[in-house]
């Protein structure tokens, strides 16, 4: 059956644009290219789903071909739904366990310190490498101590005096691994007169999503529209600090896992642009400058919806600070992407000219919203790298 | 957001004004909707080639009064030669800021030769294309071959050489064809890939196959003074390849243009933004401009379709949303509109009148020539008639030329944009009426 939601492959005109800018077939001959995979073989897979091949897996769906698309084609988005309509979900442990952020996370964070220690290991990460296929060239990202919105349970009453509040959606990443941009987070909304609240969340799904579970990413996208809806009620803005949880909340739940989330959508604003929007509408909070030479990477979910303006422009708040943006190039991790042995290498190719860019900025630090590009960059580079809103609520100062 | 300059469109007009401006220290934003018709151009800057008639101009500011005499509307009789100049001036200064030299024939147009093997005529090269040295191997050798790598499907050596045997302006040489091999990029029967122009090129953006490369030529092109071969020489502006490339082989190596992606558009477009870049200007890509807000006869923001309601506003506005193709123009059974900005366009009815019998008419099709209708100082009228004091409009948005017919695309598009910047310039300086 043709979708008659996305027809936009008939726009296709061949161009073969998307394939110029795709980072995967820049870096292995092994990829078609997103105009093969996505627009081209459509067609075919619509007359026959056999027609279906594992080159497919090979997108990473960072979206730079819909970003290029001189015809508007959605071309990622034709490729994941190619996935999961005619290929089954994958049954590897591996990748059960990588999607599965929430329990994976909520796991480990009990014993943070333990699991850290393991995960750094030589042999373990050998072991993980022969047994699991999770490739030794990455370092696993390191657990945090206990949940993030359980401990943010004991300041729902510090938060409740303010007159206005909105809701904060933290992400697995806030929630299991970096307290202190969950922190920096509350600090700045707070720093603008807004108090904080969270909902009720799960995994936002991009993992379970790149990995297949598309039924499970679809139940926990259910979930939380509805969780979104209760916390947020009828009118309070809901901010969210990972660009990639942005992303999937308000384009990927309609186009890739069709749920309805047209009641919180509109209210959905990615956190660097909520924090420029109050500061146009004349918010003056004071900011202590911040000596820093900071390259700013633009992660690539974030340039898909034009976001990274709002980000540049909050870093130029902040003054001090020598800015230097890097061109715009894939970071190749993409999510879970690069952990598998078997892409590791895609992915690190990928990332090479990023990582060259910021040899050549020579910053003291890598900003960038996104967490995977985070570790990506951190794995593959000396810079240590940081999320824009930590840099401005360290600009807030104390208090 | 809140910028003195919003540019409209990535491609060479939108480009072209938001360089200027961004180096004007006007805070400016530039919103793209995927990537530019450069993507599908030559690479070439077409000032102006040809007559109503279709005969060819040798001298552009020569012909130009003339030609505006009977124009009016033009975008050129809009802009003035001497801004015309100004810009071509300017856009050889910005690109070479970038690495990419373009060169001229003084006042001369000069011809490129394209993948049919048919010459155009154009203003200004890219100088693997032409410069002297080009020029005077062409005016004293006569010795060509043209050559193609094997298994690139969208380039014909001989096709190319029975065109140009018969062309006048290659009389008495000699053309040969031939071909050069690449190493496999996958082992045999794994790569799923087409081989495209972009394909090739990414093996040449780093230096490692020009030994091979040269040898090659020198076996297969033992002959020829000048080699032929479909743009190839990567995508970033280097000159480094392109000069060893020379002296291995002691041949001048041409580039042809081949189907899209322009490997020769896609460096005049990376070069292009990245001095937009380097001027501190904030290029948004992904998203896309869906309409505007106007008041009082200004447009004072644009929403986007990411922008989840909210405005992007500024003092300036440039609209370089290009033609049909690019989404600038858009047409339905009975009407032509500007769909952003709903502005007032200049268009005939009814339908029957948009186009010549014959798809390849040399005089081309009249709807080219539609666009938005503007004022002296390009800027155009809302859907009720009313002037947009603060828009201006630059390149193939544009209504009153036909860049098809008179080969005039580029030179419209770096002119009107560089025009509208001097605009925004002048303006910005005094104070909000």
């Amino acid at each position: 059956m043709i979708d008659l939601e996305n027809i936009s492959f008939d726009h296709c005109l061949k161009c073969t644009v998307c394939t110029a800018y795709c980072p995967v077939a820049r870096v292995t001959p092994l990829y078609p290219g997103p105009k093969a995979s996505g627009p081209d073989t459509e067609r075919l897979r619509i007359k026959n789903p056999e027609l279906v091949d594992e080159t497919l897996f090979y997108c990473t769906n960072c979206k730079r071909c819909e970003i290029v698309c001189p015809s508007d084609v959605k071309i990622a988005d034709i490729i994941q739904a190619a996935r999961h309509r005619y290929a089954s979900g994958s049954i590897r442990p591996r990748d059960f366990f990588m999607s599965r952020t929430d329990l994976a996370g909520s796991l480990a964070t009990k014993a943070a310190r333990l699991v850290n220690a393991l995960t750094g290991t030589p042999p373990v990460k050998w072991g993980m490498d022969a047994v699991f296929g999770i490739s030794s060239s990455m370092d696993m990202p390191r657990y945090a101590s206990g949940a993030f919105r359980t401990k943010f349970r004991k300041r729902a009453d510090e938060q409740a005096r303010f007159e206005k509040s909105l809701v904060y959606f933290t992400g697995c990443y806030v929630n299991y691994f970096d307290h202190e941009l969950g922190n920096a987070v509350v600090k700045s909304v707070n720093a603008l007169g807004w108090g904080v609240a969270l909902s009720d969340e799960k995994c936002c799904g991009v993992p379970l999503i790149a990995n297949g579970y598309i039924g499970k990413a679809k139940k926990n996208a259910i979930h939380n529209v509805e969780a979104l809806k209760k916390a947020a009620g009828p009118g309070r803005p809901i901010v969210v600090s990972s660009s990639s949880c942005a992303y999937a909340l308000v384009n990927e739940y309609p186009n890739i896992l069709s749920v309805d989330n047209g009641k919180v959508a509109p209210r959905i604003r990615f956190i660097s642009r909520f924090i420029c929007e109050e500061l146009a509408a004349g918010a003056a909070p004071a900011l202590s400058p911040l000596a820093l030479k900071v390259a700013y990477h633009a992660p690539c979910h974030l340039s898909r919806v034009g976001g990274a303006v709002h980000t540049v422009e909050l870093l130029r708040r902040i003054p001090g600070l020598s800015l230097t943006l890097l061109p715009s190039e894939c970071c190749g991790l993409s999510g879970t992407y690069g952990y598998k042995k078997e892409y590791a290498k895609i992915a690190r190719d990928v990332g090479e000219r990023l990582f060259d860019q910021i040899a050549e900025a020579a910053p003291d630090i890598v900003v960038t919203d996104c967490e995977t590009c985070k570790w990506q960059i951190e794995a593959h580079s000396p810079y240590k790298v940081v999320h824009p809103v930590t840099l401005f609520a360290r600009a807030l100062g104390e208090g | 957001m809140n910028y003195d300059v919003i540019v409209i469109g990535g491609g060479i007009a939108g480009l072209t004004a938001g360089i200027r401006c961004a180096g004007a220290g006007l805070s400016t934003a530039l919103v793209s909707g995927g990537m530019s018709a450069l993507h599908f151009s030559s690479g070439c800057v077409d000032v102006l080639g040809a007559q109503a008639d279709g005969r060819l101009i040798r001298s552009p500011f020569e012909a130009l009064p003339d030609f505006l005499a009977k124009r009016p509307s033009h975008p050129y009789a809009r802009v003035g030669a001497e801004s015309l100049t100004a810009a071509l001036a300017f856009f050889k200064e910005e690109v070479e800021k970038a690495g990419l030299t373009y060169c001229d024939n003084g006042a001369q147009n000069h011809f490129h030769v394209t993948a049919l093997g048919r010459t155009k005529a154009t203003y200004l090269s890219p100088e693997g294309v032409f410069s002297d040295l080009v020029k005077k191997t062409f005016e004293t050798r006569k010795r060509l071959s043209i050559l193609n790598f094997a298994g690139f499907r969208d380039f014909h050596p001989a096709l190319a050489a029975v065109n140009l045997r018969k062309n006048s302006l290659f009389a008495g040489w000699r053309i040969r064809t031939g071909v050069l091999t690449l190493p496999p990029a996958a082992p045999a029967g794994k790569n799923p890939r087409e081989l495209r122009s972009i394909d090739i090129a990414r093996i040449f953006d780093t230096e490692s196959r020009i030994e091979d490369v040269a040898a090659q030529l020198k076996a297969r092109a033992a002959e020829a003074d000048i080699v032929a071969l479909p743009a190839f020489l990567g995508v970033s502006a280097r000159r480094g390849a392109e000069k060893r490339l020379a002296e291995l082989s002691g041949k001048l190596v041409y580039e042809v243009p081949t189907l899209p992606p322009s490997i020769l558009g896609m460096r005049l477009d990376d070069a292009l933004k990245s001095r937009f870049a380097a001027e501190g200007g904030v290029f948004i890509a992904g998203d896309r401009v869906t309409g505007g807000r106007m008041e009082g006869g200004r447009l004072l923001s644009v929403n986007t379709r990411h922008g989840g309601g909210a405005e992007l506003s500024a003092r300036f506005f440039v609209l370089a949303t290009g033609s049909f193709f690019s989404g600038g123009l858009s047409s339905r059974v009975d009407e032509v509109s500007e769909p952003v900005l709903g502005l007032a366009v200049d268009r005939t009815l009814p339908r029957s009148t948009w186009y010549a019998p014959r798809f390849l008419d040399p005089a081309s099709h009249p709807f080219l020539s539609f666009g938005v209708s503007t004022n002296e100082t390009l800027n155009p009228a809302d859907a009720s008639g009313r002037e947009v004091k603060n828009l201006f409009c630059a390149g193939a948005v544009l209504s009153g030329y036909n860049p098809v017919r008179e080969g005039s695309g580029s030179g419209v598009a770096i002119a009107t944009g560089y025009f509208a910047a001097g605009r925004i310039m002048a303006l910005s300086r005094q104070p909000l009426s």
